[in-house]
């Protein structure tokens, strides 16, 4: 019997900026149902794995394969498959909070997603912000909002950069018990913290970064 | 101060801090420590002084030169119809103008002040009129200085005589003066500005009624051509007149009695600064900060991001509309549904319909399809605002999960649609379908080309300049999109054959639609 290929996997991955190496060599694996906490200080490089992999940074060399293939950000399988939130996602000015999850679902192939919008607002805490547009929506609110563009979608992978920042305490821990629900419904998680409380609630392993000389 | 007895708190009593000190001498006090931080000698400064100058000299001198020869031509045309498109002009350039103004300084305040300015100034007990006064000051400059800019050539380039442009500069001068107050008088209640917004919206309206009399009486009118005369116009009359005629007398006396009624205004509105809030003024503040940093770098689409982005943050909320369908046919369907949220910028797109018509009413029939595609962009460029958005966002197409070529045809279904509309529209005016062609498809080219325009990078190489080093791509940004505007018409203004006309348009198109966007 043949081995499943691993959901991602990261192989010797390198990384730099200008002439300055940033990561050096990096290597882990991450399984289906599983997830890894990249941590370390400011610096070392937990956002600049994450970009690598969502195609937003090109790594000097390594390999990021996703289900055994080598991940392009430009395949539709990949896009299908790895949702992602960075600090890149900007929103339209003009769309709602419900009507940007609409949106999303729908551009993801569910063409009923109406249900599945007011659950996952309910569940991040917009359901009263559902009709206001992003620039009225408070800090942690946008943070919530973008938490649930990549759950009202699709995913096998799911890449948090920081998900914890802005939320109250609450939102933390509704944040741990969502992930690990992911997790038993099958997908994979990495994402980067530096809240101990929740890679310790979420995560299987830790990687742990240092900043390069 | 003085401390309270024992280990008690604090108190603070107001007398020992002594008097409130005026807005002039914190000024004084900022430019003071300013100073003393400069890095740039008097000399610096004097050369930075002069090539404003020369180049405020340069501009004055060719644009004065190429309104001087077009006056002469337009003079030389004696016949009714000339004369009546110049009746006609003032009627619609006035109301645009007021119209304008009472826009755009609403939008910035008028009167602004920087955050900075509104959190560690304005908070405080100084005098708030008296710091708000430069402010107010250069607003009222600012409307002057547009006013009688836009009064002498519009006229001027209609053919009309010096007493006659002179007399429209001194009354649109004071109009403008007298509008930048009632925007101040605005500003100081919500309910105020938006009345003003709805007048501003009635003189649009205003405006296109003459607009449409001149783009429909002109084919009409097209055989009086060669017929009545009317009396020649044109700026050279000045030295044949004696020195003070009756006409002149008049407008000496109109001049000064609209002056003093402005300089009285001017006044009355400057006591009233006090009564504006602080938010009110940091608002505008802010609007032109995002303004200026769009401008240094001279993009157009970042402009309009900034505008449009604080128009969605005043509205706050609206009702959610859900979408239709999936996929591209969502992305379709949300397009339409974000289009439509936004009336006005339908409405100002098809009233902008009038610009060819009445291009072509005035004869200048070679400049038919030139108007039309400038004014087809305008319109159109506001309905692009949701490719712009994912264009700024690789995050946003990274979460909607298509290539940003796919998403970009899809976005620019709903705005080729209204381009196509508008174009058939002017059909009349354009004269041929293969021009309308060439008219739909430079708009639609030019403004995806716009709104998917990368900012320019600082994070590469610069090139040298006699400016000093500047970014690739620069001076190019605000081109971009006219460029491919100007090759879609390029067979219609060389006269080239109804074939080239669609050949090149549809060329530009595919290429367009083909190629890959490069992410910001």
């Amino acid at each position: 019997m043949t081995k499943a290929a691993p959901r991602l996997a990261v192989k010797g991955l390198r990384h730099l900026y200008a002439d300055r190496p940033v990561i050096e060599d990096l290597t882990f694996t991450l399984r289906a149902g599983r997830a890894i906490a990249l941590v370390g200080p400011n610096g070392a490089g937990k956002t600049t794995v994450l970009r690598c992999i969502v195609g937003s940074a090109e790594p000097a060399a390594g390999e990021i394969l996703l289900d055994g293939s080598p991940i392009d950000e430009r395949a539709e399988v990949v896009r299908r498959d790895v949702a992602s939130l960075l600090d890149d996602l900007d929103f339209f000015p003009d769309l709602t909070a419900a009507e940007h999850l609409d949106l999303l679902a729908r551009a993801h192939g569910n063409a009923t997603p109406e249900d599945l919008v007011d659950t996952l607002l309910d569940d991040v805490g917009l359901l009263a912000a559902a009709d206001q547009l992003p620039g009225s929506l408070s800090s942690g609110q946008r943070r919530r909002l973008a938490l649930a563009t990549a759950l009202v979608r699709p995913r096998k992978l799911l890449v948090l950069d920081e998900p914890e920042q802005r939320l109250d305490t609450a939102g933390v821990a509704w944040l741990a018990e969502r992930l690990k629900a992911e997790k038993k419904a099958g997908t994979s998680v990495l994402f980067a913290s530096h809240d101990q409380a929740l890679v310790d609630a979420v995560a299987d392993e830790t990687v742990a970064l240092t900043p390069l000389p | 101060m003085t401390a309270a007895s024992g280990e008690g708190p604090v108190v603070f009593d107001p007398a020992d801090f002594g008097s409130i000190p005026a807005s002039k001498e914190l000024r004084r006090w900022m430019r003071k420590v300013r100073r003393g931080k400069a890095d740039r000698t008097v000399w610096q400064q004097f050369e930075d002084i002069y090539l404003v100058l020369f180049a405020l000299a340069m501009l004055g001198a060719t644009g004065g030169n190429v309104v001087l020869n077009l006056n002469e031509k337009s003079a030389a045309c004696t016949s009714a119809s000339c004369g009546w498109l110049l009746d006609t002009v003032p009627l619609i350039l006035v109301p645009v103008l007021v119209s304008t103004m009472l826009r755009v300084l609403l939008s910035i305040g008028p009167v602004s002040a920087s955050r900075a300015t509104g959190f560690w100034l304005l908070a405080t007990p100084v005098d708030r009129a008296s710091l708000l006064r430069p402010s107010y000051r250069l607003v009222v400059v600012v409307a002057a200085v547009v006013g009688a800019l836009a009064a002498v050539v519009g006229l001027a380039l209609f053919g009309a005589a010096w007493s006659a442009v002179g007399e429209a500069a001194v009354l649109t001068t004071v109009l403008l003066i007298c509008t930048a107050c009632a925007t101040v008088w605005a500003q100081q209640i919500a309910s105020r500005s938006r009345w003003a917004l709805r007048i501003a919206d009635g003189l649009l309206i205003l405006a296109a009624i003459p607009a449409l009399v001149l783009a429909f009486r002109a084919s009409s009118d097209s055989s009086a051509t060669n017929g009545g005369s009317y009396p020649v116009l044109g700026l050279a009359p000045l030295q044949s007149e004696p020195l003070l005629t009756q006409g002149e007398i008049r407008l000496l006396v109109i001049g000064v009695v609209a002056l003093v009624l402005a300089v009285a205004l001017v006044v009355i509105t400057a006591q009233s600064l006090d009564k504006l809030s602080r938010q009110s003024v940091v608002a505008g503040g802010e609007l032109l900060a995002g303004m200026a940093g769009a401008a240094i770098t001279m993009d157009v689409s970042l402009l309009a991001d900034v505008v449009s982005g604080r128009h969605w943050r005043m509205v706050g909320r609206l009702k959610s509309r859900r979408g239709r369908g999936s996929r591209v046919q969502a992305i379709i369907h949300r397009e339409f549904l974000r289009i439509l949220r936004w009336p006005r910028r339908l409405v100002i797109g098809f009233a902008l319909l009038v610009v060819p018509y009445a291009v072509a009413g005035t004869g200048y029939d070679v400049l038919v399809p030139i108007a039309a595609a400038i004014a087809g962009f305008a319109a159109t460029r506001p309905l692009m605002d949701g490719l712009r958005s994912v264009c700024r966002s690789v995050g946003l197409v990274r979460a909607l999960g298509m290539e940003l070529r796919d998403l970009r045809i899809a976005m620019s279904v709903v705005p080729a649609g209204f381009a196509v509309l508008w174009a058939a529209l002017a059909l009349p005016a354009l004269g041929s379908w293969q021009v309308a062609f060439a008219v739909a498809a430079g708009v639609l080219t030019g403004v995806v080309r716009q709104a998917s325009a990368r900012p320019p990078s600082y994070s590469g190489p610069l090139v040298a300049s006699p400016m000093g080093a500047i970014p690739p791509g620069l001076f190019s940004q605000p081109l971009r999109g006219l460029d491919l505007l100007i090759l879609c018409l390029a067979p219609v203004l060389l006269g080239l054959s109804s074939t080239w006309i669609l050949i090149i348009p549809a060329v530009v198109l595919l290429i367009m639609f083909a190629v890959t966007p490069k992410q910001a």
